[in-house]
């Protein structure tokens, strides 16, 4: 079908870096997508991800590149209209003198392709969007998800070898937001096409993508499955991303089998490397846990295999279906989420937690 | 006249609470049409009617009409339409260019101050001093041919550069650019640059965005550029008389003088065939966009 169906490959980016001025946007980024893939970009404003984007696009050209290749050709000097990419803006960029069936058969007309078969084309487009009924109406008169449903529409229907979405949900409400992402994804499965998908947000990006790229300055910081960026965070930008409130540090002291052991202070815990053999015995290492899976109470743990450490309650707060909780150790304050009040308790006690739930990365 | 509702609201504009906007719409009609429709209407009229020894005579007539049709002075409506429209058409293929390069591709904000200054010059200095100083140069002694002649490349000054249709051409190009670059600089800087990427991101090259995008989304400037332009082209005198030197005889320099001769009959004809001729070539000019654009690009207000 395609030149790279022998390797799967949609987009292909290897040792892209990039400056403004003095500025460097992008720093040495290689990265692929496969073909059908669902591909999350996830960085904070200025951590480079608009300008892989634009990089991508073609809105703009790489400093240095060893390779740009969409659907296996290299695309390095094309310029944007020639290349096999399209993108929803973020903020949809619709053309206000076209009513919406012109603005989805843009891409067609541009390309040659007569005027009954690009209606035709463009209409079953506003179809998978829900959108048909309102084909003849002007951009105005559309709600902000409507607009993103038609941004959607006009960017898919020239049947691009990948699909850029550049936070397409950051102007909606939050309900809507969250119907949307659902929306997005059954688009995704009805197309098969690969979505190379832009944003800050953890939660959509969580929600949405096969695998996920999280960025920061300029850098990938982690590549990897959704659950794979959640559970097993590789440094402590990419743990504190992913909201991992408690982090901590102490030193490694022990590898064994499943577990490795780490010092902090004056007590030892233990738990599991984020990736095998990623800190040696003696290094610093960066010890992390979720809130809700801390328990807390007056009285140690009965099993001696959970790791405990002794503390003081620092504070309490009652957030109606939980409790924030917050307890002084002697290695740092650990915040915890209790969703049973059964362990309320005053004063000095113990939190508690499995050493499956403490991952551990190199400092 | 939502704005003039949500103003009553702020307790600052108290003057809006008694300007409601039932009476703004007639008042600016009424006074619209004592203002401009009113003298309009006396000229028509007045051009049916006859001077006797300096006197209006009521008595309407044909005569006026009749003798501008059989003495030549035919032929200067249509020598004025032509030029009118010749030049209107060299300032919107200069302007258009010129005003796209400033919008969307000059990245200085000096140079583009500067020129912006620049191009309001031809409004604070008199217009006949400024076309005059191109007799000097163009004029059959003038700096052009003395330069070809001293360079070799011509035996004997050309003849046609001044008191000619060309010279008048020339000078007017000069005069009426401004008009035409400023509105449509201004719709070309109202385009978001978002809908020109978003039309090459989508596969459209250059010409393409070009002819889908940015024509129609400034529609609204090129159609003022070309009002602004034609409208006083028909009524231009300066460059005729001072350029033309007599020989190019135009529908504004006939106004002239035969208000000067107190022939006002004959002036308020003339001027009939300017507002009239104007009147249809807006018409054609809406009739032509309204078919290859739609109705909305025309007067549209892009809403996002």
């Amino acid at each position: 079908m395609n030149k790279s169906s022998q390797d799967g490959l949609m987009l292909e980016i290897s040792h892209a870096v990039h400056r403004y001025g003095t500025f460097t946007a992008l720093n040495d980024v290689s990265l692929v997508a496969r073909a059908g893939e669902f591909l999350t970009i996830l960085g904070e404003s200025g951590s480079g991800k608009t300008t892989l984007l634009r990089l991508i696009s073609g809105l703009e050209h790489p400093y240095a590149v060893e390779a740009l290749k969409l659907d296996g050709v290299d695309v390095t000097r094309t310029p944007a209209h020639q290349r096999n990419c399209t993108t929803v803006f973020q903020h949809y960029a619709l053309f206000p003198h076209m009513s919406v069936v012109e603005n989805v058969e843009y891409g067609l007309k541009v390309r040659g392709v007569a005027p009954a078969e690009r209606r035709s084309r463009a209409l079953s487009a506003l179809e998978i969007v829900r959108l048909a009924n309102k084909h003849d109406r002007r951009i105005h008169q559309l709600s902000g998800g409507e607009r993103q449903r038609v941004a959607l529409a006009r960017a898919f229907v020239p049947q691009p070898a990948i699909l850029l979405l550049d936070e397409p949900l950051g102007a909606l409400d939050e309900k809507l937001r969250i119907e949307m992402q659902i929306e997005l994804m059954e688009i995704h499965r009805q197309l098969g096409m690969t979505f190379v998908y832009i944003t800050h947000s953890q939660e959509e990006a969580l929600t949405m993508s096969d695998r996920v790229i999280l960025m920061t300055k300029g850098r990938i910081a982690q590549v990897g499955a959704p659950a794979d960026l959640f559970d097993r965070p590789e440094s402590r930008f990419v743990a504190d991303f992913m909201g991992m409130e408690n982090l901590l540090e102490g030193r490694l002291v022990e590898h064994g089998g499943e577990h490795v052991t780490v010092a902090l202070d004056d007590t030892t815990v233990r738990g599991r490397l984020s990736r095998q053999g990623s800190a040696a015995v003696g290094s610093k290492v960066i010890v992390g846990m979720r809130a809700e899976r801390i328990s807390m109470g007056a009285e140690p743990p009965p099993d001696a295999t959970l790791n405990s450490v002794r503390g003081t309650l620092r504070s309490s707060i009652y957030r109606g279906k939980y409790l924030d909780r917050e307890i002084e150790t002697t290695a740092g304050v650990l915040k915890a989420r209790i969703w049973s009040s059964s362990s309320e308790f005053e004063g000095s006690g113990y939190a508690w937690w499995r050493p499956e739930d403490c991952v551990v990365m190199p400092a | 006249m939502g704005t003039a509702q949500d103003e009553t609201r702020r307790p600052a504009s108290r003057l809006a609470d008694y300007w409601p906007s039932g009476l703004a719409v007639p008042a600016f009609m009424i006074s619209w049409s004592i203002l401009v429709l009113l003298p309009i209407v006396i000229i028509v009229a007045f051009s049916f009617l006859q001077m006797k020894s300096y006197r209006v005579v009521y008595e309407p007539t044909l005569a006026t009409w009749t003798n501008i049709i059989v003495s030549e002075r035919w032929f200067t409506v249509v020598r004025t339409l032509r030029i009118a429209l010749t030049i209107t058409a060299i300032e919107l293929l200069l302007a258009f260019p010129f005003a796209l390069w400033m919008a969307k591709r000059c990245r200085s904000k000096s140079l583009k101050a500067m020129i912006v200054t620049l191009l309001t010059i031809p409004f604070f200095l008199d217009m006949s001093s400024r076309i005059i100083v191109w007799r000097s140069i163009l004029d059959v002694n003038g700096g052009i041919n003395s330069l070809l002649l001293n360079l070799g490349l011509i035996d004997a000054p050309i003849q046609w550069l001044l008191y000619s249709e060309f010279a008048v051409h020339f000078g007017m190009i000069g005069s009426y650019f401004p008009a035409m670059v400023f509105p449509i600089f201004t719709s070309l800087v109202l385009i978001d640059d978002e809908y020109i990427h978003a039309s090459g991101d989508l596969g459209g090259n250059p010409l393409q965005t070009l002819r889908y995008i940015i024509l129609p989304l400034a529609m609204p400037g090129i159609v003022a550029g070309i009002i602004f332009t034609l409208v006083p082209l028909m009524a231009a005198f300066v460059e005729p008389r001072m350029l033309g030197g007599g020989f190019v005889n135009l529908l504004g320099d006939s106004i002239n003088s035969a208000l000067q001769e107190l022939k006002y009959p004959t002036a308020a004809a003339l001027s009939t065939i300017v507002i009239v001729a104007l009147g249809v070539l807006m018409v054609v000019l809406v009739k032509l966009i309204g078919r290859r654009e739609g109705n909305t690009s025309l007067f549209q207000v892009v809403q996002r």
